[in-house]
């Protein structure tokens, strides 16, 4: 290899997990970047972060504004664009904000779409993990960073939280290696990654995993108060589970809000949190995305609408900001009138108009990462020529409509916890009789694959994604190992290869949550009474598979 | 650099504690991307455990033994490696292999043949311990170990690898139960 092509050219941080982990870029031919490694040691640097650094020069990348005239794309000008958005806006105009950007940017778009009547501001996070965040922080319970994982005596995962962020499975591995008996306890139906190293794996169905968390919180000697006492389900291994964290005196709960089980994220977080605190310790959300809790932080702050709201209401025109929302909630039936984006994703291809918009790794910031620890990131490169960040796309669109100056919500106040109190007691989701397909994390996407998707790895890797299914499942579909097995779901199939899995649960099938083609087989639905957004796993009777 | 074989073997060793392995693909994707897209990491499965396999640098490299088109060398600097320009895609490395990592595919995955850098799309894909940047020695490791968040690769003395409970990666995958936290 070329000595060029290995010269490291500019140092930040990968914003697609809360593990923030330093990005180094290197050329890889004419115009072209790719992710470079710390010679010494092993910093760590999972398959998403390494994918950000080809996307920056990928072929894909929207430059230009583009508006949809029948079958095709034409170019227009960014200005022309703007002015039909405002000329739409006039009985008002929703705009979808991608939550995961810098605490700066964030501000900024809430500050200007508050100097504009007729904007309403949605900032969009995986509807699960702004549940989990909620709950946990009204529980008062501390945010652990990773590095603080292995100084904890005790570990409860909730979900596949190492598939999640793979970098905070190094302090619960580094404390087992010193110390072997440490208790690791996993609440995941989905058996992922993290199962694999549990000392005290919990049998639950799909959607009993506050059941199992209360059973265990009870067995450990923590008072979870009603919550707890109401959902508390019976079940020996969570009370095994429970004795074993009990003598802990600095216990970390790891929770990745799984989506597509049912589960009532917020009593979970909630939950978690008391027993984190109960126990000496804090909890460690492992979120899609770095800058979650500031987006969940910043909504609250400046009374930007739910994401429920914001799609319940089909009278304003939306447009959605570097946020896939079509792609999250894994549904086509939302209409999006303008969506800007810096690579190709389910919302753009549903869009009139297209916008391009700067990448995290072209804009400067603050973000508060690894629990609430704010990390100030610098841009790994400037972004395209013509292309803006969100912040100053919004500007410029409210400044179009006549606005020549924003209103911010709040000047300079450090965003508050969220004070929401005990949530109420969730209703159980009832388990339909005969196998369910639900969704497991991927260390390879983040989220719904809406950024790294488009990377040449990940495509490679999921060109015919995995199904796993317990070997009850393969029998009574008569599936085989390795096989390759069209799932029919909700009207929409796709094509898996198989693999029996003995570490599920009889009934149990998991697809790769990172593939927006994946969620299209498990489509949410909008409460907008609740204000929630729930995604059930899905019964797959006899004669769903096909060969 | 020197194609003439050379007899100089490199004594250290990807290793793998396979305690640790979460089974993220971190290798995998820094491999693949800092070698052109042709990857070298692939993966065996072995109950629970989805393990990686790379090169294991063999002393004597039935692989070099077996190519045709002396594509396969150990280098000047003892590290077996494959020299892009003369490899006909034969797979005859692939197949001598007595630990079957080298790629059955020839053009090493799928992905091999999309890759903007491919000369054929036929060759097969070759751990060369990240040779651009370990040829100088001192604590530089290859970049699969540089990437492993969970901390379960490094690159030491193959001699040990026993002393520090780890195991040379792609040695005995699929061998007497290496799988010890399963």
């Amino acid at each position: 290899m070329a000595a060029a092509q290995t010269e490291q050219t500019a140092v930040s941080r990968c914003t697609l997990c809360p593990a923030a982990c330093q990005l180094q870029l290197a050329g890889a031919g004419p115009d072209a970047w790719r992710a470079e490694y710390p010679s010494q040691g092993s910093a760590g640097l999972c398959p998403r972060g390494s994918a950000v650094c080809e996307l920056l020069s990928s072929h894909l990348r929207i430059s230009t504004a583009m508006r949809r005239r029948g079958p095709r794309l034409a170019e227009v000008s960014i200005a022309s664009v703007l002015r039909e958005i405002v000329s739409r806006a006039s009985g008002g105009l929703t705009v979808l904000l991608d939550g995961n950007m810098p605490c700066e940017q964030l501000a900024s778009a809430a500050a200007w779409c508050n100097a504009w009547p007729q904007a309403r501001l949605c900032i969009a996070v995986e509807p699960a993990d702004k549940q989990m965040l909620t709950g946990i922080d009204s529980s008062g319970a501390e945010y652990l960073p990773a590095s603080r994982l292995a100084d904890c005596d005790g570990f409860v995962v909730i979900g596949d939280a190492f598939a999640a962020n793979p970098m905070c499975s190094r302090g619960v591995l580094d404390r087992r290696a010193g110390e072997p008996r440490t208790p690791i306890v996993v609440i995941d139906p989905a058996a992922g990654t993290a199962s694999k190293f549990a000392t005290h794996n919990v049998a639950v169905g799909a959607g009993m995993e506050l059941a199992a968390l209360a059973a265990v919180a009870a067995s450990a000697g923590v008072d979870g108060g009603p919550l707890a006492r109401q959902t508390a389900g019976e079940m020996s291994s969570a009370e095994a589970a429970g004795k074993a964290i009990a003598g802990c005196k600095r216990l970390a709960v790891l929770i990745a809000a799984e989506y597509g089980r049912a589960a009532p994220w917020q009593q979970i977080g909630y939950l978690a949190g008391l027993l984190a605190k109960g126990k000496g310790g804090g909890a460690a959300a492992q979120t899609v995305g770095a800058n979650a809790l500031a987006a969940v932080r910043t909504a609250a702050a400046t009374g930007a609408i739910s994401l429920a709201e914001a799609l319940s209401d089909g009278t304003k025109p939306r447009l959605a900001v570097g946020c896939d929302v079509a792609g999250m909630l894994g549904r086509e039936d939302i209409e999006i009138f303008a969506a800007a984006a810096p690579l190709p994703n389910e919302t753009t291809d549903a869009a009139e108009i297209i916008l391009p918009l700067a990448m995290n790794e072209e804009l400067s910031g603050t973000i508060m990462a690894d629990g609430d620890r704010p990390v100030r990131v610098s841009p790994l490169m400037s972004p395209p020529v013509g292309v803006v960040s969100p912040a100053s796309l919004i500007a410029a669109l409210v400044k179009q409509a006549g606005v020549s100056q924003a209103r911010p919500v709040k000047e300079g106040a450090p965003l508050p916890r969220l004070q929401a109190g005990p949530p109420a007691p969730a209703t159980v989701w009832k388990d339909p009789s005969g196998p369910l397909v639900l969704l497991g994390r991927q260390a390879a996407n983040s989220g719904c694959g809406a950024v790294t998707g488009c990377a040449s790895w990940q495509q490679a890797l999921n060109q015919t994604p995995e199904l796993r299914v317990s070997s009850d499942v393969a029998e009574a579909h008569k599936l085989k190992n390795l096989g390759l097995a069209n799932l029919k779901v909700a009207g929409s199939s796709l094509s898996f290869r198989i693999r029996i899995a003995p570490e599920l649960g009889s009934g149990i099938m998991v697809m790769p949550e990172g593939l927006p083609q994946v969620r299209k087989l498990l489509p949410s639905r909008i409460d907008a009474a609740t204000g929630t957004i729930t995604c059930e796993p899905v019964c797959v009777p006899q004669g769903l598979f096909g060969g | 650099m020197d194609t003439s074989a050379s007899n100089q073997t490199m004594e250290q060793r990807v290793l793998i504690d396979l305690d640790r392995c979460i089974e993220c693909r971190s290798c995998a994707a820094a491999c693949y991307y800092s070698h052109a897209n042709m990857p070298a990491v692939n993966f065996a499965r072995a109950g629970w455990a989805l393990l990686p396999v790379i090169c294991r640098q063999c002393k004597a490299a039935s692989c070099v033994e077996a190519c045709p088109a002396e594509a396969m060398v150990r280098d000047e600097n003892g590290v077996v490696r494959r020299r892009l320009l003369r490899c006909i895609g034969c797979g005859s490395c692939a197949r001598a292999c007595p630990f079957g990592v080298l790629p059955d595919q020839l053009g090493g995955t799928p992905t091999a043949s999309r890759s903007p850098q491919r000369m054929t799309g036929h060759q097969v894909a070759k751990c060369d311990l990240c040779a651009d940047r370990t040829v100088d020695g001192g604590d530089v490791v290859p970049r699969c170990v540089a990437a492993c968040p969970a901390g379960a690769l490094s690159f030491a003395d193959e001699h040990r690898a026993e002393q520090l409970k780890l195991t040379v990666l792609g040695g005995r995958a699929t061998g007497e139960n290496p799988y010890k936290r399963r």
